[in-house]
């Protein structure tokens, strides 16, 4: 017998708690080419802008030990072309689609939000609050609780479907933010994204990526969020979507312990694009192994006395 | 993508190995000049899977000739028959095809020799003339395969032509010109071989880049689109361009 593997997000329910994290699936199309993208929870695209943008000037990635450092600088094709291009696409192919925004004004992202708002194809709004990498990126909004609050807002005013807030992690307290996004309306937060790193070229004596430091993702970022989804599952009741250096089926229920009701995949796809596939099945063993019957069992079930944490 | 067996590893001298691996999948799709992602089982450092233009096939097997430069091509060397490896591919774009009679310079430089095999193995096919002209630092440096003679160039003149190989094409320029010209090496020898041949001959240069998945899925890998604004994907609309397509300086977003 199958364990019951959905999950809900708000009013967004999904097959299973996996997703793709934004920007390490092209815009999810490409997918395809490894294996039916209708099979996972969800798709969120690459952060879309209002208008194309070209990207940062290379070398844009290096390899760290288990991780990498990416400095993309949110390359993409803007959301007029998505929409026309890549969104049928992906709706024929039976994706469910979360559009991940990002820009460098408040008003900007109520733009977009407007825009995706009317489209019946896109199941969910994530709003980028955190690349490391570009102003545009929202990070300046994404490190100050009052402006994540105030953004929060004003796009759920427009936006009626599912909102969700990728937070960065390159703050103190990370569920002060949590909470700023749920009191504001938000329906979930990503936990999280990049933190900011730095390799240097001993030779040359110079940074290994072009914008000195970078995005720093892969499984080496893995306890650092652990303890974060961890932090945010304490301080907030909305869900929590885990994002950081999930390669394995075992990285996937850690996050589910720990409080995720969701995991994205993100640099593992690099390697291994059809790594969903193996880690349902690993989920699917572990439940009926461990004698659960559905999800709900297993989210945020961590057994552990919180006195016993140093700094709460 | 498929499970890959090693066969086996041959020294070639130096640094300089050929492994053979059984990738059925691969050997039978594979075009010159298209590359493949090799990552290791089990092993999470290296983490990101490594980029090789496949070198050369036969029957099952396909061939890959590198250069130990660092942590994963180290480890590639050291893999033992029997050993597995995932192999993602074949990817990109290779090396337009050439019709009967017409006649292609290709010019490599280092282990940009790993392209040749299997492009010499199609021109051949196709009854196409071709000539290597292949350049390095010094007679040691150069790379040669059974069975395909080449005409070397070396910085010291211990070997061959005294200069560089773009230098030796300049020369016999003077005397004959191809139909196309095919490139593969370092990003300052393809420079060289665009500014002095690109305007004169059909040139087509194979690039370069960091690459983290091959595939399109990163924006990890750009090359500046010539003239214009903004980026192509070495992984997916190259690696090999028409070398009046991409320009080699920078280029990005300037705020
Ligand atoms: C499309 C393509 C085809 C290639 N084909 C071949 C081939 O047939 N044979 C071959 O020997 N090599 C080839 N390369 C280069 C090869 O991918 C790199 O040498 C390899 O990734 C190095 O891995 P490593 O773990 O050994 O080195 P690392 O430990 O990762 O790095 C060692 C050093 O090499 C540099 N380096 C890493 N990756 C690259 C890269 N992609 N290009 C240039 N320098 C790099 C690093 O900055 C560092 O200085 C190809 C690269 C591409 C993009
Ligand atoms: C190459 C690359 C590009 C990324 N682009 C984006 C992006 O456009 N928007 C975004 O919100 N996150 C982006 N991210 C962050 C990922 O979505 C993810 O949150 C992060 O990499 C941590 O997860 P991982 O360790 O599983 O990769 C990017 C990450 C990488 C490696
Ligand atoms: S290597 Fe990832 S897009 Fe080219």
């Amino acid at each position: 017998m199958n364990s019951d593997l959905t999950v809900e997000i708000g009013s967004l329910h999904l097959k299973n708690p996996l997703m793709t994290a934004s920007g390490t699936c092209g815009y999810g199309d490409e997918l395809e080419d490894y294996f039916p993208i209708s099979r996972l929870g969800a798709i969120v695209s690459k952060s879309l802008t209002l208008k194309p943008k070209k990207g940062n000037e290379p070398p844009r990635i290096t390899e760290v030990s288990c991780g990498m450092l990416n400095s993309i600088g949110l390359a993409n094709i803007g959301v007029q072309r998505f929409i026309s291009d890549k969104l049928p696409v992906l709706k024929r192919l039976g994706a469910e689609v979360i559009v991940n925004i990002a820009a460098k004004r408040a008003d900007d992202y109520v733009s977009l939000a407007e825009i995706v708002a009317g489209l019946p194809e896109v199941k969910g709004l994530e709003l980028n609050l955190s690349c490391p990498n570009v102003k545009e990126g929202g990070l300046e909004f994404g490190s100050d609780i009052a402006a994540l609050g105030r953004i929060t807002d004003l796009v759920r005013r427009v936006y009626p479907e599912v909102l969700i807030v990728k937070l960065t992690p390159n703050v103190a307290r990370i569920g002060e933010f949590a909470k700023a996004a749920e009191g504001a309306g938000a329906n979930g937060v990503t936990v999280a994204n990049t933190y900011v790193g730095m390799a240097v070229d001993i030779y040359r004596r110079t940074p290994k990526i072009r914008s000195i430091t970078g995005g720093f993702s892969g499984p080496a970022i893995k306890p650092l969020t652990m303890a974060k989804v961890f932090e945010v599952h304490n301080a907030v009741k909305i869900p929590v979507i885990a994002s950081g250096g999930v390669f394995g089926w075992q990285d996937a229920v850690e996050y589910l312990i720990a409080g995720a009701t969701a995991v994205e995949l993100g640099t593992v796809l690099f390697r291994i694009p059809d790594a969903s596939t193996g880690i349902l099945d690993g989920i699917q063993s572990y439940m009926v192994r461990e004698g659960l019957e559905s999800l709900r069992e297993l989210i945020g079930s961590l057994k552990a006395n919180l006195d016993r944490m140093p700094h709460k | 993508m498929e499970l890959s067996q090693v066969l086996g590893t041959r020294s070639l001298g130096g640094n300089l190995f050929i492994t053979r691996f059984r990738s059925p999948n691969i050997a039978f799709a594979v075009l010159p000049g298209q590359f493949v992602m090799v990552s290791f089982e089990g092993v999470l450092d290296p983490l990101l899977p490594r980029a090789f233009s496949v070198c050369d096939v036969s029957g099952e097997d396909v061939f890959l000739f590198y250069a130990a430069i660092g942590k994963g091509t180290r480890m590639m060397s050291e893999l033992r028959a029997g050993d597995m490896v995932t192999m993602n591919g074949p990817l990109g774009r290779g090396f337009p095809d050439v019709s009967a009679g017409k006649m292609v310079w290709i010019v490599v430089g280092g282990s940009g020799m790993a392209v040749v095999p299997l492009l010499a193995r199609r021109l051949n096919r196709r009854d196409a003339k071709f000539e290597i002209f292949s350049g390095a630092r010094t007679e040691s440096h150069l790379v040669h395969f059974d069975g395909i003679s080449t005409r070397d160039a070396t910085d010291d003149g211990s070997k061959g032509y005294h200069g560089t190989v773009v230098d030796l094409i300049k020369e016999s320029f003077q005397k004959d010109k191809p139909d196309k010209l095919f490139a593969c090496g370092p990003t300052r020898m393809l420079e060289a071989v665009q500014s002095e041949f690109g305007g004169t001959v059909p040139t087509y240069l194979s690039v370069e880049a960091p690459m983290a998945c091959g595939m399109g899925f990163c924006q990890g890998c750009p090359i500046r689109i010539a003239g214009g604004e903004g980026y192509y994907l070495a992984c997916k609309d190259g690696p090999v361009f028409r070398s009046d397509e991409i320009d080699f300086g920078m280029g990005g977003d300037s705020e």
